[in-house]
């Protein structure tokens, strides 16, 4: 089974949790075993999201999945960018990784969603899909369907 | 045993924040111009025991003189910092033996 990292980033921006239960489930429905990588606080809006964990099957704290990271454990990374510090993280990961990766770039102000799409583009080759996007996911889902449609196909 | 930078930081005082909650390309320049050597890394290497953070190549500020090194310090909901800290010569000579050619 492939296997993918979903990486998620501070949890502040209300995008994130339902984007990441809503990737969970569409990587796990076309055959990705999902570990999801975040902070203890972005782990606690899961957890309370998805008592029973019906959508997310693993989970590993951000810092000892990074401290432990080798390249190919992941056949998929999937990375949630809406900070300078979650660009970082992002480049990090791909870097060790050395695998397919997507980066979910979202925020509110555009010049802000411009630098941090200019940085993970001068830092990797993932594939870059943004939507200005707080509280409403639905701009960012419909771009994620689009680029899942990919992995599909 | 080998030096570990979060221990250090959560347990000494012996050390200097020249910037904190910032952004990455900010730290990186503050790091080149307050060091008298640059030794660039790769994006995850490790340096005093944990994962370096960030755009590569990542700078790694060296003062012989003092005996400090100047490094980035990232978490996700707090930006990044940039620490100097005073560090034996051999890790000074592991980062040396890291850096990219």
């Amino acid at each position: 089974m492939k296997k993918a990292l979903i990486l998620l980033g501070c949890p502040e921006a209300p995008s994130q949790t339902p984007m990441a239960l809503y990737s969970t489930y569409k990587l796990t429905k076309i055959g990705y075993e999902v570990t999801i990588a975040s902070t203890p606080s972005a782990m606690k809006l899961l957890e309370v999201s998805d008592p029973e964990g019906f959508y997310v099957k693993k989970k590993i704290d951000i810092e000892s999945c990074l401290e432990d990271l080798e390249e190919g454990s992941f056949d998929l990374l999937l990375g949630f960018v809406h900070k300078d510090a979650a660009v970082s993280y992002f480049v990090t990961f791909y870097h060790i990784l050395n695998t397919a990766s997507m980066a979910l770039v979202f925020e509110k102000d555009s010049e802000i969603l411009e630098k941090m799409e200019k940085d993970l583009k001068e830092s990797t080759d993932a594939t870059v899909i943004s939507a200005r996007a707080y509280h409403n996911p639905t701009p960012l889902r419909v771009k994620f369907d689009r680029a899942i449609k990919g992995l599909e196909d | 045993m080998s030096f570990c930078l979060e221990t250090y930081l959560r347990e000494s005082a012996n050390f200097e924040i020249l910037i904190s909650q910032a952004g990455f390309k900010e730290c990186k320049k503050i790091i080149e111009e307050h060091s008298p050597e640059i030794i660039p890394v790769k994006a995850g290497e490790k340096i005093l025991g944990v994962r370096i953070i960030g755009l590569p190549p990542i700078p790694i500020g060296i003062n012989e003189e003092k005996g400090t090194i100047t490094l980035p310090y990232t978490k996700p909901c707090y930006g990044t910092s940039v620490v100097e800290l005073p560090v034996k010569k051999e890790e000074i000579d592991k980062i040396k033996a890291v850096g990219i050619k």
